[in-house]
C-alpha cells in the first residue's frame, strides 16, 4: 500500500475535511470521508510516483476547506430540509425555484407563508400603539387582519384576545409553512431524508460494512 | 491590452460552456456501466477531453444523488479496498436521455451556424 509520508499527508487532510464539514450529519460525512479517501488511495496506487499523485490529487481535491463548501453548497437542500431556519429554507427555495416548478412553487409558498407570519407578529407589535387602528375586522370592506383604510366602518372581532390570538396564528404559519417546506424537499431527496434525531443511515451507508456484489 | 482582454473573455466563455455541460457529461459517462470517481474523471477525460477536478466531481455526485439522479453502493474491490459505484437510476436515464435530445438538437443547429467560420471560407 502506500508509505507512510503519503498516508501522513493523507490523514491530514482527511482529519482536516473532517473538521470543515460541520453541520453534516455523521453517516454522510463518513461517507464523504471514505470515498475522499478511496480515491486518493486509488490514485496513488495507480501511478508509478505515488507521493505526485497525492500532491496532484490533493491539489485537484481543493483545499478541505474548499471541498467542504462545495458539498455544502451542492447539498443545501439536503440541509434546508432538516434544518427549521426559516433565512436558509428561503434561499434554498430560491436556489431550487431555478431547477423547475416543484421549486418555484415552493419558493411562492416559501414567501407567502412568512411573509404572512411577519405580518401578523407586526400587527401583534403595532397593536399597543394603535389600539383602535389595529385588530381583526370584518365589514364592508372584507375580511381585514390588521390596519384597514377606514376602521370606522368595520367591526372587530378579536379585542383584548388580539395579541395572543394573532401571536399564536403568526407562530403557526412559520410552523406550518416550515414543516411544509421540509417535507416538500424531503420528498425530493428521498435517500437524504434524514428524520431530526432518527440517525437512519444514508443510501448509500446502509451497508456500510464493505459488500462484494456478484456480476 | 484589448486583445488580451477579449482572450480572457474567450477562455471565460469556454470555461462557463464545460461547467455547463458537466452534469450532463457526467450522467452520461454513466449511459453504458456503473463507475466509480476515478472510472467517471478517466472516462470523460478519454472520451471528451474534460478534464474534471476531483473537487468538482464529488460533491456534483453527492448532489446528483441527492436529486435520485444517481444511486450508489460501496463495492469491495480487488485493490483491497472498497469502492463507492455509481449508475443511473430510473429518472437519471430519463434525465439524461432528455439532454443528450436536447444538445443534440442544440449543438446541430449551431454547428449550422458556425460551419462557413470553421470551415475558413472569406465573409
Amino acid at each position: 500500500m502506500t508509505s507512510r509520508p503519503i498516508n501522513l499527508r493523507m490523514e491530514d487532510y482527511l482529519s482536516r475535511l473532517e473538521s470543515a464539514l460541520r453541520g453534516v450529519t455523521p453517516e454522510y460525512k463518513d461517507d464523504i470521508l471514505r470515498e475522499i479517501r478511496a480515491h486518493i488511495t486509488d490514485s496513488a496506487e495507480h501511478s508509478t510516483d505515488p507521493c505526485g499523485a497525492v500532491e496532484r490529487v490533493l491539489r485537484l481535491l481543493g483545499t478541505p476547506e474548499e471541498l467542504a463548501s462545495r458539498y455544502r453548497t451542492e447539498c443545501q437542500l439536503q440541509r434546508a430540509s432538516r434544518s427549521f431556519s426559516p433565512w436558509l429554507i428561503l434561499r434554498t427555495c430560491w436556489q431550487w425555484a431555478k431547477l423547475g416548478i416543484k421549486g418555484t412553487l415552493a419558493f411562492f409558498i416559501a414567501v407567502i407563508g412568512y411573509s404572512l407570519a411577519v405580518a401578523f407578529t407586526g400587527s401583534v407589535f403595532m397593536k399597543p400603539f394603535m389600539p383602535s387602528k389595529v385588530g381583526m375586522w370584518i365589514g364592508p370592506e372584507g375580511f381585514n387582519i390588521g390596519v384597514p383604510a377606514h376602521p370606522e366602518q368595520m367591526h372587530e372581532l378579536l379585542g383584548k384576545y388580539f395579541v395572543p390570538v394573532i401571536a399564536v396564528a403568526a407562530f403557526l404559519t412559520a410552523i406550518g409553512t416550515t414543516q411544509l417546506l421540509r417535507w416538500m424537499m424531503r420528498k425530493r431527496a428521498p435517500g437524504l431524508a434524514i428524520p431530526p434525531g432518527k440517525s437512519t443511515p444514508l443510501n448509500s451507508v446502509q451497508n456500510h460494512q464493505p459488500m462484494k456484489v456478484s456480476g | 491590452m484589448t486583445g488580451n482582454a477579449n482572450g480572457d473573455r474567450g477562455q471565460n466563455w469556454e470555461a462557463q460552456l464545460r461547467k455547463g455541460c458537466l452534469e450532463m457529461a457526467i450522467l452520461a459517462s454513466l449511459w453504458q456501466s456503473r463507475l466509480y470517481g476515478l472510472e467517471i474523471l478517466r472516462a470523460l477525460s478519454e472520451k471528451s477531453q474534460l478534464e474534471v477536478a476531483e473537487g468538482t466531481l464529488y460533491p456534483i455526485l453527492s448532489r446528483l444523488k441527492a436529486e435520485g439522479l444517481l444511486d450508489s453502493e460501496w463495492v469491495e474491490a480487488e485493490a483491497g479496498h472498497p469502492r463507492k459505484y455509481y449508475w443511473l437510476t430510473k429518472p437519471g436515464q430519463r434525465r439524461i436521455r432528455e439532454m443528450a435530445g436536447a444538445w443534440s438538437e442544440f449543438a446541430g443547429r449551431l454547428t449550422v451556424l458556425v460551419q462557413p467560420i470553421v470551415g475558413g471560407k472569406e465573409r
